[in-house]
């Protein structure tokens, strides 16, 4: 009995093989010169809600707008993430982002290999991370506390208007460094706009950044310290903890991306934009490649757009005076007039 | 692949300790000797090519073609390296000698790096693999893999990245010795708990697992002990010094190459069998594994067995966690320690390898094959998407699982096919009434 359903199966997929299951092989507009553009993930995986995810929506764009052949590289385990990097220089690929801190020391290795590919890496530092200095590496960083700061300053004017408790709360994944810079400017974001206010920080301890239910756990102790505002810094967990808001009809706040498409009890969205990052960096290369600038930091902060924050919920009270004074600090910020703390 | 002198039942079948454990005893490790003598290599083959055939429907069903998808995941796994022979030269590890080779060693070539990936990881799966596979010989299932694997880990990135005054030979050595007995530590307060108040092994390792998960976790992470001095905002560890790295044996060790450490699992692999099959030591862990109240009347400690098991199944899941700090990672980060499953896929190349020592090292090639060969680099987005592939080789070993759990089912098939063969012979074959 075995041994049939085992030829079924062989025949099954020997029908597949033959009856042109084959995917006919991608047929590349033949612009004058194509680039070609590569991201690789961290472990977390493509649909993370976050980082990764981020990066790759970023990589689609620039293929889909600058016309890069791209491809992703995901990376499972740690020992990927070495390989991958190493793999998309061989393969050609003439720009490559690595997207993480971790990938620190496998561009580190890896680039001086590759002379004449150019690498980026997402939320890598330059002269922290790089100890060997590759030539061709450019550190891609945010300045997360502008973002905290601001949505942290709108936070504050709405618990000054509402009734109730002036306290307000933010939830991160996992204690990495960028969730430490949205927490620090959050909290001076509210003491900004309301010094009366109690501000909430607590770790859900989620290194996937995907568990819903745990950020749903913390977002409900805080609840139950009478938060107002739940700030989820927490990618795919943060969700958990975002309906737990809504379900206590409090105010959201989302992160990275803008994420009001998650409902009117949204206050705003907090925006790291790493796929506007992917973009821009890929637009400047394009311009000239032999003038592509590696061995620093690329910053994106409020003042070149790659910070800042997200539509504003329709249900707010006051919205255009509101946004008025976020808009104002905004400027402050690009300014250099206000320089909200990184923790 | 089958070890008839460890099931401790004659070669001939002569009813040593009950020729049909099932009706009898059907402990862990009696069902196991019931396996080994029935099957072979048939179960863990039949279910290896099962579990790839249902993946490949999978695979169909994504309108994917299983063929390109299994000849990509074969390449990038660098077995197709094996095809290509020519003239060329190696240099004799450890040496200067150039010697003449049929195989072209070269790793800036795609196949021979993907193949030394493949042995990176077959590397700690055959260490973790023992661990589940030598507790189980004693009748214990060691689901603590991960967390003795990790405590090692640990151990090992403390010891590399401190003592940087040490020379280099002994630093390495006291690094390994102690990471191994690290895990052992780990391992061993399962087994003491079992022996002495009856805790059960499954329920404490798996608690022990977490214990290292959060520990692990704190140690290294932001304001831990274990923390980097360069980039405090950074949850990793510092890293090994260079001394104490163990040597590359194939590839640039600077490209995490393939590190001296597989001779170490290929080591405790022989250990592994020695140790089981060839010491009194061994007789007695196995004598325990099939029937604890027998060993007992014999004479054997069960309490005592019960620790030892378990603290030599730790040692080599310490072990593994201490070959990946020295051979290639270096450093521990928080992602580090919560994503790797090095320990729990152990406890899959045990089952397929059914606790032998050859079954385990061809299981551990097998998976670790499986996870290079299912990496994003290798299966190029025309042949499968690569938001797909990480999980391909989770559900291959997912339903390789599920097969080897259900592998009474392949044994009865089995079994009946025996029988039908039996009874056209004369009935008085001896044993199989």
């Amino acid at each position: 009995m075995l041994s049939v359903v085992l030829a079924a199966l062989a025949l099954t997929m020997f029908a597949g093989a033959s009856f042109g299951m084959v995917g006919a092989p991608t047929v590349r507009k033949a612009a004058q010169v194509t680039y070609k553009m590569a991201v690789i993930t961290d472990v977390g995986g493509l649909n993370d809600h976050g980082f990764n995810q981020a990066a790759n929506a970023g990589r689609l764009q620039v293929e889909k707008k600058l016309g890069f052949q791209t491809r992703v590289y995901d990376t499972r385990t740690s020992a990927e993430r070495l390989p991958n990097l190493q793999a998309a220089a061989q393969a050609g690929y003439q720009l490559v982002f690595g997207t993480g801190f971790f990938m620190g020391d496998p561009l580190d290795k890896v680039a001086p290999k590759f002379p004449d590919v150019k690498f980026a890496g997402i939320d890598v530092n330059y002269n922290t991370d790089l100890p060997s200095k590759p030539a061709n590496v450019r550190g891609i960083q945010f300045k997360e506390q502008e973002a905290g700061y601001l949505v942290g300053y709108m936070a504050g004017l709405v618990l000054k208007q509402q009734p109730g408790p002036d306290i307000a709360s933010a939830i991160g994944a996992n204690t990495v460094p960028a969730i430490v810079r949205y927490f620090g400017g959050y909290r001076a974001g509210v003491k900004k706009a309301d010094p009366k206010a109690t501000v909430i920080l607590s770790y859900a301890n989620d290194p996937t950044f995907s568990d819903q239910a745990k950020c749903k756990e913390v977002a409900l102790n805080q609840i139950s310290q009478k938060t107002q505002i739940i700030f989820a810094v927490a990618g795919g967990c943060g969700l958990g903890a975002l309906d737990q808001a809504k379900a206590q009809g409090l105010w959201g706040i989302g992160v990275d991306s803008d994420q009001l498409y998650l409902g009117p009890e949204m206050l705003t969205s907090a925006l790291k934009d790493v796929a506007k990052a992917v973009y821009l960096t890929s637009q400047e290369f394009k311009k000239s490649p032999a003038n592509f600038k590696t061995g620093f930091n690329k910053v994106f902060n409020v003042k070149n757009g790659g910070i800042g924050y997200g539509k504003v919920s329709a249900k707010l009270k006051n919205r255009a005076a509101i946004i008025k004074k976020v808009n104002a600090i905004k400027k402050l910020i690009a300014a250099g007039k206000i320089v909200p703390p990184a923790k | 692949m089958s070890e008839p002198e460890s099931t401790g039942v004659d070669r001939d079948g002569a009813p040593t300790l009950g020729e049909d454990p099932e009706a009898y005893a059907p402990s862990v490790a009696g069902r196991l000797a019931f396996y080994q003598r029935a099957g072979g290599i048939v179960t863990p083959l039949t279910t290896t090519i099962v579990a790839f055939l249902m993946g490949g429907i999978v695979v169909l069903s994504t309108h994917h073609n299983p063929l390109r998808t299994y000849k990509a995941i074969f390449e990038g796994a660098g077995l197709n390296w094996f095809f290509h022979v020519g003239s060329h030269h190696i240099t004799v590890p450890f040496t200067q000698t150039h010697v003449w080779f049929w195989w072209d060693t070269n790793t800036s070539h795609t196949a021979a790096y993907n193949l030394t990936q493949t042995l990176l990881t077959t590397t700690p799966l055959i260490l973790t693999g023992l661990a589940v596979a030598f507790a189980f010989r004693c009748g214990l299932f060691n689901i603590g893999g991960q967390g003795q694997y990790l405590v090692g880990a640990i151990v090992g990135v403390y010891i590399g990245s401190r003592f940087t005054t040490m020379p280099h030979l002994p630093h390495l050595l006291f690094g390994l010795v102690a990471a191994a007995l690290g895990g052992a530590l780990w391992a061993a307060i399962a087994g003491a708990l079992k022996a002495s108040v009856g805790a059960h092994e499954v329920i404490t390792t798996i608690m022990l697992n977490w214990i290292a998960y959060w520990g692990g976790s704190y140690l290294v992470g932001r304001g831990g002990p274990l923390r980097n001095h360069v980039d405090q905002s950074i949850p990793v560890s510092d890293d090994v010094v260079n001394g104490a790295k163990l040597p590359a044996i194939w590839g640039n060790p600077h490209l995490q190459a393939l590190h001296a450490g597989i001779f170490i699992a290929l080591g405790a692999l022989i250990a592994f069998y020695v140790i089981l099959n060839r010491t009194t030591l061994g007789y007695e862990v196995r004598a325990v594994g099939f029937n604890p109240e027998a060993a007992r009347y014999g004479g054997i400690s069960v309490a005592r067995n019960f620790v030892l098991a378990m603290t030599i199944s730790g040692l080599f899941a310490g072990l593994a966690g201490a070959l990946d700090i020295f051979g290639w990672q270096f450093r521990l980060g928080v992602a580090d320690v919560q994503v790797s499953n090095i320990g729990f896929i152990g406890i899959a190349v045990a089952l397929l390898g059914r606790t032998s020592a050859v079954g385990v090292g061809l299981a551990a090639l097998l998976f670790g094959a499986l996870f290079t060969g299912t990496s994003t680099r290798s299966l190029d987005p025309t042949v499968f998407p690569p938001e797909l592939a990480g999980n391909l080789a989770l559900m291959i070993q997912a339903l390789i699982l599920l097969f080897v759990g259900a592998d009474l089912v392949i044994l009865y098939i089995w079994q009946a096919r025996r029988k039908l063969r039996l009874t056209g012979r004369a009935p008085a074959t001896k044993g199989s009434a």
